[in-house]
Parts: structure tokens; C-alpha cells; sequence
């Protein structure tokens, strides 16, 4: 394995960079994934049947606590990679470790709105409009749960074994699918919740 | 203490909040749905930039032609895919 001191650990071998490049295709495919499901949403939002429509029930106070929660976890993970980068683990994993809470409280507060919405009347079920709602919120939902568990396993991996190439391409590849997220959330908080109460 | 918090990331963080602030102001205050739009297509596009760039680190190494080629490609896809369903199912055109 050649190892290239130059770079940052996480790119310091051939088979790091070609992940690193791998999982951008997969954040491609990604983009491409929710770009259906707002399509779908666009197509449906008005199609709201006998059930309450996105003015009725999209609250501003949760939507403005989860903006926020994720753009803080968004930026509490580029600090763990950046103390990752100058050698300091244990800066990373209390970094790390934030991000996991507010990852959590961001799906505290999205479960609280679900079950808001159903007890309004909004279920998935109900109309072509809150399927198209509670699928894209759900499926951003489950990518921030999925990546709640990977992260843990990132730091108990770390505490583990240290900062190798191996541990902080993996922890650099995680910070990536985070910040994707933080992303798609940017793109849910502007055109279906900001758009449906304007 | 300081080097754990790069000037850098530190900017980028308090950016995103004012994009995010100025996005707000389609809900707080009265305007028309079209400077609405522009409002949000603006900061969220821009928004997305930032977090490619200063928090994604997409271009600090050789491959960043790759990744930046891939990034537009799958965005490509996507706005054809939500502009050319609108144009066909909501627009009617």
C-alpha cells in the first residue's frame, strides 16, 4: 500500500481517493433520487382531496428547529473532519458525537410533526398531496436515521482502532452523506415548506 | 482551542444561517409568489454551493474535475426531471 504524506490521511492511498470518488457517484444518484420525489410532490401538492392542505398544517416553530439543528450538525461535522485532518481524535469524536445528538433531536422534532399531522387528519393515506408529503419527508427522514447508526459505528470504530487511513476515509465518506442530507433538508425547508405557507 | 474552529468553516456556518434567515422573509413578509420563488430558488441554490464547497471539500483534490463533472450531471438529471414534470403535468404545455 502506498501511502502519500502529502495528502490529508483520508485520501493518502489509491483505494481511499477511488472511495471517496465512488461514494460522490452515489451522492449523484442520490440528487437524482429526490429530484422524483419532489417532481412527485410538485405534481401532487394541490390534489389535496377532503384533507387539510400544506397551509393548513405545515407549522413554522418544528420546521425552524429542524433547519436549524441540521445546519449545525451539518457544521459540527466539517469541524470533526477538520480535527481529524490536524490529528486530534479526541476533539473529532466529542465533534462527531455532537452531530449525532442534534441528529437525533432533528428526528425528535420530525416524529413530534408526524404525529402532529396524523392527529390533524393528515395521514399518509388521506390524500395524494400528504402521500407525496410524508414519502419525501420519510425517505429524508430514514437517510438521517441511517446515518445516525453509521456515525456511531464510525466513532466506536475510531476509539478503537485511531485515526488509520482506513478509520478517517470511512469518517470522511460519513461527513459527506451528512452534509448531503443537511442539503436535501435546505431543499424540503424552501420549496415544500416555506413555498406551502407563502 | 482556536485552530479547532477554522475561520473558514466558521464563515461558511454563519452564511448558511443568513441564507436561511433571508429565505424567511417569503413567510414573514407580504410578497408576490413569483419574488417568493426567486427569493428561495436564490438562497437554496446557493446554500447548496456552500455546503459543496466549504463543508464537502469538493475541490481540494485531483479529482475534483470528477466530482464536480458527477455533481452536475446527477443536478442536470434532476432539473430536467422536476422541470420537465411540471412542464408536462402541472403547466400544461
Amino acid at each position: 500500500m502506498k501511502i502519500d504524506n502529502s495528502l490529508p490521511l483520508e485520501y493518502s492511498t489509491e483505494e481511499n481517493s477511488l472511495k471517496i470518488l465512488g461514494f460522490w457517484i452515489f451522492l449523484g444518484a442520490e440528487i437524482m433520487l429526490f429530484a422524483t420525489l419532489f417532481a412527485t410532490y410538485f405534481t401532487l401538492e394541490n390534489r389535496t382531496g377532503s384533507g387539510p392542505t400544506g397551509a393548513e398544517i405545515f407549522q413554522i416553530t418544528p420546521v425552524l428547529f429542524e433547519t436549524i439543528i441540521l445546519l449545525t450538525s451539518s457544521f459540527t461535522v466539517g469541524l470533526g473532519i477538520h480535527a481529524m485532518r490536524i490529528g486530534k481524535q479526541k476533539a473529532m469524536v466529542t465533534f462527531f458525537s455532537i452531530t449525532l445528538l442534534l441528529g437525533l433531536a432533528f428526528l425528535g422534532v420530525e416524529i413530534f410533526e408526524f404525529v402532529t399531522y396524523v392527529h390533524e387528519g393528515a395521514g399518509i393515506q388521506t390524500s395524494a398531496f400528504t402521500s407525496a408529503l410524508l414519502t419525501t419527508l420519510g425517505t429524508h427522514g430514514a437517510h438521517v436515521t441511517l446515518g445516525f447508526f453509521w456515525g456511531l459505528f464510525i466513532i466506536l470504530q475510531i476509539k478503537k482502532r485511531g485515526l488509520t487511513p482506513q478509520t478517517t476515509n470511512k469518517a470522511f465518506i460519513f461527513s459527506l452523506y451528512w452534509h448531503f442530507l443537511d442539503v436535501v433538508w435546505i431543499f424540503i425547508f424552501s420549496f415544500i415548506y416555506l413555498k406551502g405557507m407563502m | 482551542m482556536s485552530q479547532l474552529f477554522p475561520m473558514k468553516q466558521v464563515l461558511g456556518f454563519v452564511f448558511s444561517l443568513l441564507l436561511t434567515t433571508v429565505a424567511l422573509a417569503v413567510y414573514f413578509l407580504d410578497m408576490s409568489f413569483a419574488a417568493g420563488m426567486t427569493i428561495l430558488l436564490v438562497t437554496a441554490f446557493i446554500q447548496a454551493g456552500l455546503q459543496l464547497v466549504v463543508f464537502m471539500h469538493a475541490g481540494e483534490t485531483k479529482d475534483k474535475s470528477a466530482i464536480y463533472t458527477n455533481v452536475f450531471y446527477g443536478l442536470i438529471i434532476a432539473l430536467v426531471t422536476v422541470f420537465g414534470t411540471l412542464l408536462a403535468m402541472v403547466w400544461d404545455m
